[in-house]
Parts: structure tokens; C-alpha cells; sequence
């Protein structure tokens, strides 16, 4: 079968008891798209990964994957489907090596390629570590070797940099900026909305269960809102009547004692300028949110993470 | 990680299967401390009891075989089989069947392993067959370890079998492996409980102790009471069938009961752990939390359940009754009286000895005797060349699984240990002996 899509999804429901998780979603992803999925905790991206893994069964709803039906839940996963949902688990008795030989045996191929992506994600120095020592970020690099093995044409990604230190984080999108350019269909999650930009092709956000937006990266920036900043000045007051003289500000006074100012680039650097000139000293200036996390914000209701100070950083615990 | 390094291209693969779960999961138990720990008990607990038990004075004569074992080396792994069935054997299915599927969710890999090539049912049949496969290895190395502890420790020696009957090396070894082959059976069957636990508990303590305690609750109900209708649907009760292969004639009655009870909870067991499995969401990562709810609502249905079998076994009639002792008496006595004149360097056709009981409890002073009790008496008249006109009288203890263990007064039978021909010394065969009866 032929089909332009990787992903396809209607109309799809999931309930959990009295919750909601998937409410009615529709999601097309072309092939060889590098796709986001965006939205803040209980939007259900999570659980629309593991329907797609076929861990958990949609009440309603078609999802085709590459043309097919995914079939029901219980079915093997997809040929050439790859990737993890939340922080990849291993048997923490067997070393990374032996993880990834039974994981190969389970996909009926693919052990001549342990070294291979073991090398990938740098891990060939541990291979031979068992994985109970691993950080949470050994895990992920792990986890994504594994689904390598299967050498797959779509990836889903879920939440890949958690855990991740930047230069490990960094090195997670650029693989997946490579296996984009081989013609792998990527779809990866986050909350970090800065970090999908400079990956991603198109996006979604979602929201209680829905999406609540979709396109193209390009159309996203175009429709974001000027990024927010925090200003402190010696007179906010007077500060915030001068915002008023220019229409492409938006200046609003924070109970925590600063003003909120949105506005794009040029009309920001022409108010901080007025202000100096009003003899009013600008004590701070920082970013609040960027472009895009003021769409997430507007989109959502909740401002995008930067890092999920939760889980463990990337470090080396490992013991032989 | 280097970016660079990455390959990717779209290669049919070929379809992974059951084969491939098992290899998967037999790997993993190979690797884990406490199948590795279970296999090492197997091993050594054999060696070390008869190790101890030859250092004492006494011999453990309330079990089947203990006032053989120190007198030939095959009694120790009858002992070990007789010992196993209450609980142990049970507790060797769940080290690996309680936790081979909850230990999945213990260590959040559920989703690991089912995002691979392999399905649900690939998956449950892999799993379920690895772990049977542990427990049919650990049943055989107890029985293997059993029988070379004790031909090492107390020597090759002909035993007694249970009817009484001289049982060559050759035949005792036969026997061994009979009896634990048939003690597989409801392993099995406990294998498939251990699995239904460690499915839908989703917890690995309860998945490895709930079959245990199933077999506890079963073995105190079987020494409840003797009603031969639920103590046949006891799991418990196909430990005991390889009794019958020594009874004289022996029989497989109690075996292939054995068989259909095995089959039906194992069966129905494994429909039910299949069908929670099945129809699970995957929608978290660790282990089921411990409820006491949970554990309130499993207390109150197994009491409930408990006391409609104890109601059962108490009401349905027992089927120990004195025709019935008299009979496997007057049976093992006479082989015993033959094994006896062998031990003098007498021959004597068995069909020459006619040995006559007369059983009756003591407690009951009008009416018939019957059931389990240690208040049993046998009056013995045996006729025969050699012994003729011998009179014994026998204080038995039977248990409600109708075996039994007789006593006689060393002024009828003779003292406990008698001279051989040859100026050694050995067991009286008469003093003391153990038997079973086998329900109709």
C-alpha cells in the first residue's frame, strides 16, 4: 500500500475511568516529516504514543500507520516502528549489551547491529555495564539504541531530552535530524517548545486530549505572539503610561512588582530607548517567554517548561 | 553520540515468535539471583538433611520412608517428594511463574518488551512456557539431587516400598523417577496458579507467595478431614498419587484424578491470568501498589471459599474405613513377613502367607470405625510356613490421606533391629512399618 502518510489518526477516543485522555483527536503526519507534539502534563500525548505502540487500546477511533490499520491492542508493534514512551525501562540485572541482543532476538533480527548503534549514541565505552547503574539519561541514549535496532521508518519519540544534559540533549536531535534526512518519519514530544523549533518540521499542540493546533513551524512563528519580557524599572508607574503612546506594545503591570511587556523586537528596542530618554532607569531586562512559548501559553493556558528539573541529569553512575 | 554513525534502511525482517520469548525469558532467569538461589536449595538442602539426619540417634519415623533412612539411600528422595508436596513445590513454581510477568511491571519493561515484533499472546505463551520449563528443571534436579545425596551418603541398600514389598535398586530407582515425574503434574498445575497471581496482582510479592499459601490452605484442609470428594479437588492432592505405584496391586486411580484436577486448574488458571492480559491497558510505569483493600477482599474470599471445602470434606463420608485398613494391613504384612525370612536367608512364596486383620478404633465403642485417627488397632493372625500361627497386634495412626504408620510390641513381632544370617544387624521389618491405603 501507498501512502503519503506515515501517521493517521481519526477521530480517536480514550477514556481512563472518569478521564478523558483522548477526546476526539485527529492527527495526519506526512512521510519523512519531523513532527512535535507539544502540550502541557495530561494533554495525552503520552497516551496517544503508547496507542500507537499498541500498549493500550483506543476506544474510538482509526489510527493507520504507513496506509494500515494498527490493528488492536496486544498485536505486534508495526514493522519499521520504532522509538520509546516515556524514560525507556531495561532489565537492570543484564548488561547493555545483553538488553539489546534480547531485544533484537524479540524483533527476529537486528543483533548485527548492536555495535553499531551502541557507537551511535555513545555507549559503546558501557556496553558491557549492567544497565542498573545507568543515569536516567544512559537510559534514554539506550533507549533510543534500541529502537534504532529495528531500523525504523517511524520514530516516536516521547520526551527524549528528559534527562539529557544540553550537550546529550544536543546530540539526541541531531540524530534525529540525520535519521530525518535518510527518510525517517519522526515523531517526538516535548515541552519545550524552543527545542522542537529548531527540529521539527510541523506541529501539534494538544490540550485535555485535543489538538489544539497543527501545521507547519513557519506557520507557527508567523501566528506566535511577540515574545514577553520582564521589565524592572526606577519608576514603573511612569514606565507603563509611556507603553501606552506606542500601539505595538502590550505592557502589563505584574503583582510581583515588574511589567510584563510584549512586544516584537524593533517596537521593544524603541521603548526601552523612550524610557531612558524619560529619565527612567531600566534596572532588568530578561526574556520572559520567546515567540513560540507565548503560542504555547496562548494555546494552552500553561507556559511551556524549559527542562525538567525532575529527573536525574546525565551523568555517569555506572558501575562494572 | 554521533550523528553520523546512524543507518537506516527498510529491510523486511523476519517475524519474531514464541521461540524467540522463551530464549528471551529463559535468558533473563538464567541471570537473576533468586532462580539461581531456588536451583542451589535443590541441590544442597537434599545433601545437607540426610548429612544430618544420619548424625542422629533417631530416625524422623512419622514421615513416609523416615525409619528407612538411615538403612538405604533410596528412602531420602521419597522423603524429599513427601516433604516438597505440602509447600515446597508450590514455592519453587512461583520463584519464577509469580514473578515472571509482575517483575515486567516491577521494572516498568512492559513497555520494552511490547513495543518489539512480538504479541500479546506470543508473549504469554513464551513466558508461561519458560516458566514451566524451570519448574519441570528444579523438580528434576530435586529428585536427581535427592537420590545421589542419599546413594552417596547412606548407600544403595534394597528399601521397603509402602506394601511392604523388597524394592530392588533398579526398582526403587524406576519408582524415584515415576514419583517425581508425577509430582510434575500438579507443579504444573501451581506453575499456572503462580502465573495467574503474578498477572493480575501485578505485584511480584504476591505473585510468588499466593501460590504457596493456596497449597498450605489446601494441605490444612486435607488434614481436616478425609471426604474423598473434595479432597480430590484439592491441588494438593496429586502430590500424593505416586503412592499408588508401591501399593500392592498398584493402581493409577488416584494418578489420573490427579491428572484432571491438575488440568483443571491449570487450565482455568491460565484462561483467567490470558484474558487479564490481554485485555490490560499498558497506561503506567512500576508495580501494582499494595492495597490492604486488596488483601481484605483475598482474606475474605478465601476464608469463605476455605470454609465451603472444610463444610465439604467434613460432611462427605470418609472412605478410610476398617475393611479397608484391614485389608492394605493384612497386604503389607504379608509382603513384610516374606521381606522378613529374605532378611534370614529364608525363601518363601508369597502366596503361602495368609495373614488375617481385624482393625477397630479404640474411641468407638459400638458401630463401625472409620476415619483418619491414631487410635486405630489391628489384631493380626498370620498362617504361613516359618511363622506359623503368629499373632500381632498393631497400634495405627492414619492420616486423613490414608497412609498410616503401624507399631507392634517387641514381645509379638520381635525387637526393632534383628541379626542377619550373616551376624549384621538390620531393621525389623515387623516392628514398624508404613503403608497408604488409596481411596476407591
Amino acid at each position: 500500500m501507498t501512502t503519503d502518510l506515515a501517521l493517521d489518526v481519526r477521530d480517536l477516543q480514550k477514556r481512563f475511568g472518569d478521564v478523558q485522555a483522548i477526546d476526539g483527536l485527529d492527527l495526519s503526519i506526512g512521510v519523512g516529516e519531523v513532527h512535535g507534539l507539544v502540550g502541557p502534563n495530561g494533554a495525552g500525548k503520552t497516551t496517544l504514543f503508547r496507542i500507537l505502540f499498541g500498549l493500550v487500546a483506543p476506544d474510538e477511533g482509526v489510527v493507520k500507520l504507513f496506509g494500515g490499520d494498527i490493528g488492536d491492542a496486544g498485536e505486534a508493534s508495526t514493522d519499521g516502528v520504532g522509538g520509546f514512551v516515556e524514560e525507556p525501562r531495561f532489565y537492570p540485572y543484564l548488561t547493555a549489551r545483553r538488553n539489546l541482543e534480547l531485544m533484537a532476538d524479540l524483533d527476529g533480527g537486528g543483533g548485527d547491529r548492536i555495535d553499531e548503534v551502541l557507537t551511535t549514541v555513545r555507549l559503546d565505552d558501557r556496553a558491557d555495564r549492567k544497565v542498573g547503574g545507568f543515569s536516567s539519561g544512559m537510559r534514554q541514549r539506550l533507549g533510543l539504541s534500541a529502537s534504532l535496532l529495528r531500523r525504523p521508518r517511524l520514530l516516536l519519540l516521547d520526551e527524549p531530552t528528559v534527562g539529557l544534559d544540553p550537550n546529550g540533549a544536543r546530540d539526541m536531535l541531531a540524530i534525529v535530524r540525520t535519521l530525518a534526512a535518510e527518510g525517517v518519519t519522526v515523531v517526538v514530544s516535548s515541552h519545550n517548545m524552543s527545542e522542537l523549533e529548531g527540529v521539527c518540521d510541523g506541529l501539534t499542540v494538544m490540550r485535555e486530549g485535543r489538538v489544539v493546533w497543527h501545521g507547519s513551524i513557519e506557520r507557527l512563528r508567523e501566528e506566535s505572539p511577540a515574545p514577553a519580557h520582564r521589565l524592572e524599572t526606577s519608576d514603573d508607574g511612569r514606565a507603563a503610561e509611556l507603553a501606552k503612546q506606542d500601539r505595538r506594545l502590550e505592557v502589563v503591570a505584574d503583582p510581583g512588582g515588574w511589567l510584563t511587556v510584549s512586544a516584537d523586537r524593533e517596537a521593544l528596542d524603541a521603548y526601552v530607548v523612550a524610557v531612558g530618554k524619560a529619565g527612567i532607569a531600566v534596572r532588568r531586562l530578561e526574556l520572559l517567554m520567546t515567540a513560540l512559548e507565548s503560542m504555547f501559553f496562548s494555546l494552552t493556558g500553561e507556559r511551556a517548561e524549559q527542562s525538567a528539573p525532575d529527573r536525574e541529569p546525565d551523568e555517569v553512575s555506572a558501575s562494572r | 553520540m554521533s550523528a553520523a554513525a546512524v543507518t537506516v534502511t527498510d529491510t523486511p525482517r523476519e517475524r519474531a515468535g514464541v521461540g524467540a520469548v522463551y530464549r528471551v525469558e529463559i535468558a533473563k532467569i538464567r541471570a537473576q539471583l533468586l532462580p539461581r538461589v531456588a536451583a542451589v536449595i535443590c541441590v544442597v538442602a537434599p545433601l545437607g538433611f540426610v548429612v544430618f539426619i544420619n548424625t542422629q540417634s533417631s530416625v524422623p519415623a512419622d514421615s513416609l520412608f523416615g525409619r528407612w533412612v538411615q538403612s538405604s539411600g533410596f528412602a531420602t528422595p521419597f522423603i524429599m517428594l513427601s516433604f516438597a508436596g505440602i509447600a515446597g513445590f508450590p514455592l519453587i513454581a512461583s520463584v519464577v511463574a509469580g514473578d515472571i510477568f509482575a517483575s515486567e511491571d516491577r521494572l516498568s519493561t512492559w513497555k520494552t518488551v511490547l513495543t518489539r515484533s512480538v504479541s500479546r499472546g506470543q508473549v504469554f505463551v513464551g513466558k508461561t512456557l519458560a516458566a514451566m520449563t524451570f519448574s519441570v528443571a528444579m523438580v528434576a534436579l530435586l529428585g536427581f539431587s535427592s537420590t545421589i545425596a542419599g546413594m552417596l551418603v547412606v548407600g544403595r541398600q534394597p528399601l521397603v516400598g509402602l506394601s511392604g514389598q523388597l524394592l530392588s535398586e533398579s526398582q526403587a530407582i524406576k519408582l524415584i523417577v515415576e514419583s517425581y515425574a508425577i509430582a510434575l503434574v500438579p507443579t504444573l498445575a501451581f506453575t499456572c496458579l503462580a502465573i495467574l497471581f503474578s498477572v493480575t496482582t501485578k505485584n511480584s510479592m504476591a505473585g510468588v507467595i499466593g501460590a504457596p499459601v493456596v497449597a498450605l490452605l489446601m494441605v490444612g484442609l486435607g488434614l481436616m478431614g478425609s471426604g474423598v470428594v473434595v479432597r480430590s479437588m484439592l491441588l494438593t492432592s496429586p502430590f500424593e498419587a505416586w503412592h499408588g505405584l508401591q501399593i500392592t496391586p498398584s493402581t493409577s486411580k488416584a494418578l489420573w484424578i490427579g491428572v484432571l484436577v491438575s488440568f483443571a486448574y491449570g487450565t482455568l488458571s491460565l484462561v483467567a491470568a490470558w484474558r487479564s492480559f490481554r485485555r490490560r491497558d499498558f497506561a503506567g510505569d512500576g508495580q501494582a501498589p499494595f492495597r490492604w483493600s486488596t488483601v481484605g477482599r483475598a482474606v475474605v474470599a478465601t476464608v469463605v471459599l476455605a470454609a465451603l471445602l472444610l463444610v465439604g470434606t467434613m460432611l462427605n463420608k470418609t472412605w478410610i474405613t476398617s475393611t479397608h485398613l484391614e485389608a492394605s494391613v493384612s497386604q503389607t504384612l504379608s509382603n513384610l513377613i516374606v521381606v522378613q525370612q529374605q532378611i534370614l536367608g529364608r525363601e518363601l512364596d508369597p502366596a503361602d502367607v495368609k495373614v488375617y486383620s481385624y482393625c477397630k478404633r479404640e474411641s468407638v465403642i459400638s458401630g463401625v470405625s472409620s476415619g483418619p485417627a491414631d487410635d486405630w488397632t489391628c489384631q493380626s493372625f498370620v498362617d504361613g510356613p516359618h511363622v506359623s500361627r503368629l499373632a500381632a497386634d498393631y497400634s495405627i495412626s492414619v492420616r486423613p490421606d490414608g497412609c498410616y504408620t503401624a507399631d507392634a510390641p517387641a514381645s509379638l513381632v520381635g525387637p526393632l533391629h534383628m541379626k542377619t544370617p550373616d551376624g549384621g544387624t538390620t531393621i525389623n521389618p515387623l516392628s514398624a512399618f508404613d503403608s497408604c491405603m488409596i481411596a476407591p
